[in-house]
């Protein structure tokens, strides 16, 4: 039953004001998918879980998104990821409106 | 409608004190989020997909029209200029920033308003019957009750940290319109004797368990509302589960349980507590009823303005057949709002159309407005030679849809597009459903069709109660959407059956057009509904018209 | 002269056995019910969950040959999985049975593997316990871990009970335990908690159907949130250890200033400040889950009873203090455990007269919370003319 490791990147809220924002390879938390850590092995991504929780006292509900590779840097592994990179699709708000 | 006491403004002005007090906490590291969660619960604080989410109570969905402007304020200054009224008759802001709900939250008890225990493991905003106070068939008014249950289930000591949320609903009409038997508690008004009291059920609820209410006392006297309220919490805090989320609500208690045993517990409960009340409950709930204004009614206008535009405008007459309610007075009638537009996001108002709705209520209602669990706005007491003007007046603000009960007056959760818990998207499907049939024209011919999407188990899109329920799904990572079928959240309540095998999100919409025709084909005359067709027929010629090809095979 | 045989019915015997292995000890009932004739072949069901260890571990120092029935639902963590074959290994277990519903039952009724999110109890009925009772068909009995505590469903459970599915009886050596009996004996004996533990779940079942996580909360963030509760009150910054500061903490009160709060030793909070514990009398404890109705305490004799929250999301103390106050008692009622700041207020109204905690969550909610946080608010129940 064990599955294959899926990529995933570092994922939470922003406390303040409730963004999505990604972990970057250099322990930025930034707004946009494309700028973070893709991670593809397990152990790997347990370790930089521990550590972002360790670094979270901007970060709310830290957990590991599912991603995958794209030309530009990760993209969503999960439609629900989708929306949290882009926004709600009945109105044109969130990260699409942000970064139109 | 109720007008606050300088008591109620007092406490939540206090509340909304100590949350900004905890906010600045958790900011500070003092809390934890761990532990700064089920305070910011406890003020209506959720974290959601995009952002924080604000969900404010508006108790029994009775809001003045001061409330309804500040609302629009609110929208206006802090969120993105909209507010979703949800199937709890609560309002939720999809766009606060943390930092600035304490200011929104001073800004609502400026009128009175606040977000206390509209989420986390405790007593829910009180809901009932969105026509109280105006229906043809109403007993007696629940509001001063519900009222009465706010003031005591605010802040109770003892109830802040249940097994799980805890839900109470209460109707005074025989036609229910508060789906009581859904609640943890349902309050039902009877008379037993010339004495006024309520039929209590227990257990009910929807979500992964959907179950019915069963009845623990048929006949509690006003006096011990309170007390014998207290004592169900008291068992209930006891005895409910707390090893497991999903097993913790009071119905898994009462089915494992059983009523039996629950009705004993209860009892012993409320001999411990009964004595405790010294009757003032009484005295205030006088002053309750007294606060609730009374509609001055007048005798005597007359209503030919109404026969005659019902007689020259198709589009009025068509708003008045679908949007209109008996009212107990011959010369008004109970109008309700659609915020169902087709197209747009079933429950959402704009802040300009907060400001409309207000100003109409002021103008032509009374300055009374209700919100329903159906996700529309109800004006109450209207005068029927009113109607045409205001029915004008709703038309500029783009609230004039004329699809009360019909099959685009749809009720749908926030769904993936909003919601951490959602597994599909709802809004999507309910504008495409609603866009659907409105091209097709079909929707007045097709007449009383309930249509509730859920997009998860959760059920806040009450789908188990829809004629025509769709549950969304993530199968592998693709929304998925199953049917089900004969649901009711009437006083007749039954839960829907699953059709069968689920649909993408491209066939979903087809599949509900076939099986609409599939109805339309099969129903005696055009004054059968789909229910009372599906109850004739049984589920076999719906499920040929959903599932073509197995049909054919 | 014939002889007349009377054969007791199984609830007879079942209050027999009841009656018999009254006064024993989990591991006695477990070795004689293996021996004994009444209860005939005998398996035990295991989930391999949070506290399974225990019982395995007994079944394995009494007979390691006991056939040991696991239901995998196809739908459990792999952290479950692992966890299994570990603990079989390392208990010796020999005849562990890996029962799963037939592949033609699953294409049947949940051929898209959905059935969890829309019917949980048929998904459970499908995974669980069809296939678990056509499992136990040859046996007369079977042991379980069901425990008291664990619901209020299972309050009166005894170690032999009537098989409500078929006919067999139920063996259940563990019925009068506690939760931290259970968390003892696995200390005590060096045993493997499934791996799930330490990341916040109370109890483990199908991925699907257990969360570790608060009402409202993101179930993401329910997986990790054991790494991050450990760390209350310390933070890492750059890498560095640093103590969190408390809120801009007020000159605090004279009789206060000068309480220092020490590491292993009690904080009392009361409605005049933090103080070190006073009490030197009997403390009468009683667990969140006790039944007033049922314990054999005379707690009105008590002069300070003592009401464990767990958590502070275990509301159940509140009751039990109300409750006592209604039956008259008149001593000192203290809260004690993981009680914040925000829940003072709710305690002193439950009647309680004090909190005990830690000097660890009072050094991050200081005495000045406290306060702030008792403030007389207005109270509507006091409105109400409901008496304290």
């Amino acid at each position: 039953m064990a599955r294959a490791f899926e990529p995933v990147v570092i994922s939470a809220n922003d406390l303040f004001d409730g963004r999505v924002i990604y972990l970057t390879g250099k322990d930025e938390w930034v707004p946009h998918l494309r700028q973070a850590e893709l991670i593809t092995d397990e152990e790997k991504a347990k370790h930089r879980m521990a550590h972002a929780l360790a670094l979270s006292d901007r970060a709310v509900g830290v957990f590991l998104a599912p991603a995958k590779a794209g030309p530009d840097g990760p993209e969503p592994g999960h439609p629900r990821e989708a929306f949290r990179a882009h926004g709600p699709s009945n109105y044109f708000h969130g990260k699409q409106a942000e970064e139109a | 409608m109720y007008h606050h006491t300088e008591f109620d403004r007092a406490f939540v002005v206090d509340r909304a004190q100590r949350f900004r007090d905890q906010v600045q906490r958790r900011i500070s590291g003092a809390l934890t989020e761990d532990e700064f969660r089920p305070l910011r619960l406890m003020n209506g604080v959720y974290l959601q997909l995009h952002a924080y989410m604000l969900r404010i109570a508006i108790p029994y969905g009775t809001i003045s029209p001061d409330q309804m402007r500040q609302l629009a304020v609110i929208a206006d200054r802090w969120d993105k200029g909209y507010g979703h009224f949800t199937t709890r008759q609560n309002i939720q802001f999809n766009w606060p920033k943390l930092v600035d709900i304490p200011d929104m939250l001073d800004a609502l008890a400026e009128v009175g308003m606040h977000a206390i225990q509209t989420s986390g493991n405790t007593i829910r905003n009180v809901t009932a019957d969105h026509f109280a106070g105006a229906a043809a068939d109403e007993i007696a008014d629940p509001r001063p009750y519900a009222e009465l249950i706010r003031q005591w289930s605010t802040d109770h000591p003892e109830f802040q940290f249940l097994p799980r949320k805890f839900k109470i609903a209460v109707s005074g009409s025989p036609n229910d319109r508060a789906v009581v038997k859904s609640h943890d508690i349902g309050l039902r008004m009877v008379e037993k004797d010339g004495e006024s009291g309520f039929e209590v059920s227990v257990g009910g609820g929807l979500g992964r368990t959907p179950l019915v209410g069963k009845v623990i006392n048929e006949f509690v006297p006003v006096a011990d509302l309170l007390p014998y309220l207290e004592a169900i919490l008291s068992a209930y805090n006891s005895v409910g589960r707390r090893d497991n989320k999903y097993k913790a609500r009071l119905k898994i208690a009462v089915q494992e349980l059983g009523i039996d045993h629950i009705r004993e517990l209860v009892d012993e409960r409320f001999a411990e507590i009964r004595p405790k009340f010294d009757g003032t409950d009484q005295t205030i709930l006088d002053q309750i009823a007294a606060r609730f204004g009374q509609p001055t009614l007048v005798s005597g206008r007359s209503t030919a303005d109404y026969d005659a535009a019902r007689e020259a405008d198709p589009i009025f007459r068509s708003w008045a057949d679908t949007n209109l309610h008996a009212h107990k007075h011959a010369d008004y009638a109970i109008v309700t709002v659609s915020l169902k537009k087709h197209g747009a996001t079933p429950g959402d108002a704009t802040f300009d159309q907060m400001r409309v709705l207000a100003d109409l209520a002021e103008r032509f209602g009374q300055g009374d407005l209700r919100i329903s669990h159906e996700q529309n706005v109800v004006l109450p007491h209207i005068h029927k030679a009113d109607l045409a003007a205001l029915h004008a007046a709703l038309r500029e603000a783009d609230l004039g849809t004329a699809n009360l009960g019909l099959i685009s007056d749809i009720i749908a959760c926030p769904g993936l597009d909003y919601c951490a818990l959602a597994t599909a998207r709802s809004i999507p499907i309910a504008q495409q459903i609603a866009t659907r049939f409105d091209e097709l024209k079909l929707e007045h011919e097709i007449g009383e069709l309930k249509i509730k999407i859920s997009g998860c188990i959760n059920a806040c899109g009450h789908h188990h109660v829809g004629h025509i329920g769709i549950l969304g799904l993530d199968r592998a990572g693709v929304e998925n959407y199953q049917v089900t079928l004969g649901g009711d959240g009437t006083e007749t309540m039954s839960v829907g059956e699953r059709a069968g095998p689920g649909f993408s999100k491209d066939e979903i919409i087809p599949a509900i057009e076939r099986l609409v025709y599939g109805y339309l084909d099969v129903r005696e005359d055009a004054s059968e509904t789909f229910l009372q067709a599906y109850r004739r027929l049984g589920p076999e010629p719906f499920k040929a018209a959903l599932y073509p090809e197995k049909a054919a095979a | 002269m014939a002889q007349v045989v009377t054969i007791p019915t199984r609830p007879a015997r079942i209050a027999a056995l009841n009656d018999r292995y009254r006064h024993h000890a989990a591991i006695r009932v477990l070795r004689d019910a293996l021996r004994d004739p009444e209860l005939g072949r005998v398996a035990m069901v295991s989930s391999f969950g949070a506290d399974s260890v225990a019982l395995l571990h007994m079944i394995a120092l009494v007979d390691r040959d006991t056939p040991v029935l696991f239901v995998d639902t196809q739908m459990l963590f792999p952290e479950t999985l692992a966890y299994q074959q570990e603990v079989a290994a390392k208990l010796g277990l020999t005849d562990v049975r890996i029962i799963r519903a037939t592949p033609a039952a699953i294409a049947a009724a949940d051929p898209d593997g959905d059935l969890n999110q829309t019917n949980p109890d048929a998904c459970c009925d499908l995974r669980k316990t069809v296939p678990l009772n056509k499992a136990l068909q040859g046996f007369d009995s079977w042991i379980t871990g069901r425990k008291r505590f664990q619901a209020a469903s299972r309050a009166d459970i005894d170690f032999f009970e009537e098989d409500p599915a078929g006919p067999r009886i139920k063996i259940n050596p563990l019925a009068h335990w506690t939760a931290q009996d259970v968390a003892d004996y696995i200390v005590n004996n060096n045993l493997p908690r499934h791996p799930l533990v330490s990341q916040g779940y109370p109890s483990i079942g199908c991925a699907p159907c257990t969360s570790p996580v608060q009402e409202g909360e993101d179930p993401r963030a329910g997986r990790w949130r054991g790494q991050q509760k450990t760390e209350c009150g310390i933070h890492f910054v750059n890498g560095k250890l640093q103590r969190i500061q408390p809120a801009e903490a007020e000159p605090a009160e004279a009789e206060t200033a000068a309480f220092e709060p020490v590491d292993g030793q009690p904080v009392i909070v009361r409605d005049s400040g933090f103080a070190a514990d006073d009490f030197t009398g009997e403390i009468l404890d009683l667990e969140s889950d006790t039944n007033l109705d049922e314990a054999n305490v005379n707690f009105r004799e008590a002069e300070l009873i003592r009401i464990a929250f767990p958590s502070f999301t275990d509301g159940r103390g509140f009751t039990i203090a109300r409750r006592l106050r209604m039956a008259g008692y008149k001593g000192r009622l203290r809260a004690h455990g993981h009680v914040i700041a925000d829940q003072f207020p709710m305690a002193r109204r439950s009647g309680f007269d004090e909190v005990e905690i830690d000097a660890d969550l009072a050094r991050r909610q200081p005495w000045e919370l406290w306060k702030r946080s008792s403030e007389v608010a207005p109270s509507y129940l006091t409105r109400l003319g409901r008496q304290a």
